[in-house]
């Protein structure tokens, strides 16, 4: 029999578990089903959750007994690591494993992953001169160095730079704008020297981490799902970060003076 | 080059930003390997559907990415974790990052410059490609769930 005070705290625990899912990166389906799964697995009767764009209504129903909380959701950055764990923590409470007390406890404890930031910029750096290379197989060329070697810098340097001012606090479309400004800077310098043997592909390659892939897929399948205001929410954020990209690549395609994009 | 070399050297060279992206996005240590492995996958898949198969890039791009949820799904399935959390990761070499750049830039540049059939040309083009390759990515990999898993969570 579950008191009206233990109702609470499941409610609670509830809210808790979307909010994480929603900050870390997780898509509205996902979100939602965990909620409901969990507040059922917990023994309430109903549990209906309503998610906007920055936020989530809960209500919870138990023995004729209502329960509803708001919460505001802020983004924390994609975090996958964040994301399996509450997964994980819901799958032992289906399986009778954590109670209440036990699921709370696991959720205080997540610590998020975060991967070395050197070691991040390196691969990132890797990522892109092999996106430059798909390019390159895509239409047939030859291997060239130079593009990937510029496409390399460019990146990682950019990448580097996109932690240290996420770290700092940044808004995300400033981190964007500066690091396309810096990215492209770096390529255009093996551009104007002739190091490259194909500029256009080695200033785009250098970009591409910044492009909002994950929230541009999560934008879709919200609204494939059917949760159109939290998609429509993500599209315009993907939009604004893809804008405020392009901002900083024109501005160092004009200071460099070097339009080889278009 | 011959066929099979170039879809192999396409599928080891997609798995490097799988994996790049899938630790900027945290995704734990131990599912990265599904994530390089899924990411050669369907960016292989595609290069092949497209240019050997004769099929738009559009269409390859949704029956790629249908192919890296399903396999995710079975995956999800062992590893006790949401799909999404390897499947995303795997298909960020397919997203149209070019596509989406070129069109901005060419609005850009309408205003920079003024207007020209071509411009304005690239930035229908590239935009609308960017666009449904986009929307055939996430569609692609939702399928599983809208076919086949309706009324039950996957994990």
């Amino acid at each position: 029999m579950i008191s009206e005070e233990e109702q609470r705290q499941i409610t609670r625990v509830c809210a808790q578990a979307t909010i994480l899912l929603l900050q870390h990166g997780a898509e509205s389906a996902l979100a939602e089903t965990v909620c409901r799964r969990l507040g059922l697995a917990l023994g309430l009767e109903v549990v209906e959750v309503v998610l906007v764009a920055n936020g989530i209504t809960l209500t919870t129903i138990c023995r004729g007994r209502g329960c509803t909380t708001v919460r505001r959701n802020s983004d924390r950055g994609i975090n996958m690591h964040v994301v399996t764990e509450v997964q994980r923590a819901l799958l032992r409470v289906e399986a009778g494993q954590f109670d209440l007390d036990g699921f709370s406890g696991r959720l205080a404890e997540i610590q998020p992953l975060r991967y070395n930031r050197l070691l991040v910029a390196v691969m990132v750096g890797l990522s892109c001169a092999a996106f430059a290379r798909l390019g390159q197989l895509a239409h047939g060329q030859a291997l060239e160095w130079g593009t990937l070697g510029w496409a390399f810098a460019g990146s990682g340097v950019a990448m580097l730079l996109r932690q240290t001012l996420a770290h700092r606090g940044f808004n995300p479309l400033v981190n964007f704008a500066l690091a396309a400004f810096v990215a492209t800077s770096i390529a255009a310098q093996g551009v104007l020297h002739g190091w490259v043997g194909n500029p256009r592909l080695a200033m785009a390659a250098s970009v591409l981490l910044l492009v909002p892939g994950y929230p541009l897929i999560n934008a879709v399948s919200d609204m494939v799902k059917g949760y159109v205001n939290t998609g429509l929410s993500r599209a315009g954020t993907a939009l604004l970060l893809l804008l405020a990209s392009c901002g900083g690549i024109v501005l160092a395609m004009t200071v460099w003076n070097t339009w080889t994009w278009l | 080059m011959n066929t099979f070399l170039l879809l192999l050297q396409d599928a080891l060279v997609a798995a490097v930003p799988a994996v790049g992206f899938a630790m900027i996005f945290n995704v734990p240590a131990g599912a990265l390997k599904y994530c390089a492995m899924a990411g050669a996958l369907g960016h292989a898949l595609r290069l092949g559907l497209h240019q050997f198969g004769g099929m738009p890039l559009e269409w390859a791009t949704l029956l790629a990415a249908g192919v890296v949820s399903m396999v995710g799904i079975q995956w999800a399935q062992t590893w006790r974790a949401h799909p999404k959390v390897f499947t995303v990761a795997a298909v960020i070499p397919m997203i149209p990052g070019v596509h989406a750049f070129t069109a901005l830039l060419a609005v850009v540049e309408i205003d920079r410059t003024g207007y020209t059939p071509e411009l304005f040309a690239k930035m229908m083009e590239n935009g609308l490609r960017a666009f449904f390759i986009v929307a055939a990515l996430a569609v692609g990999l939702a399928l599983p769930g809208l076919l086949i898993y309706r009324r039950r969570p996957v994990v």
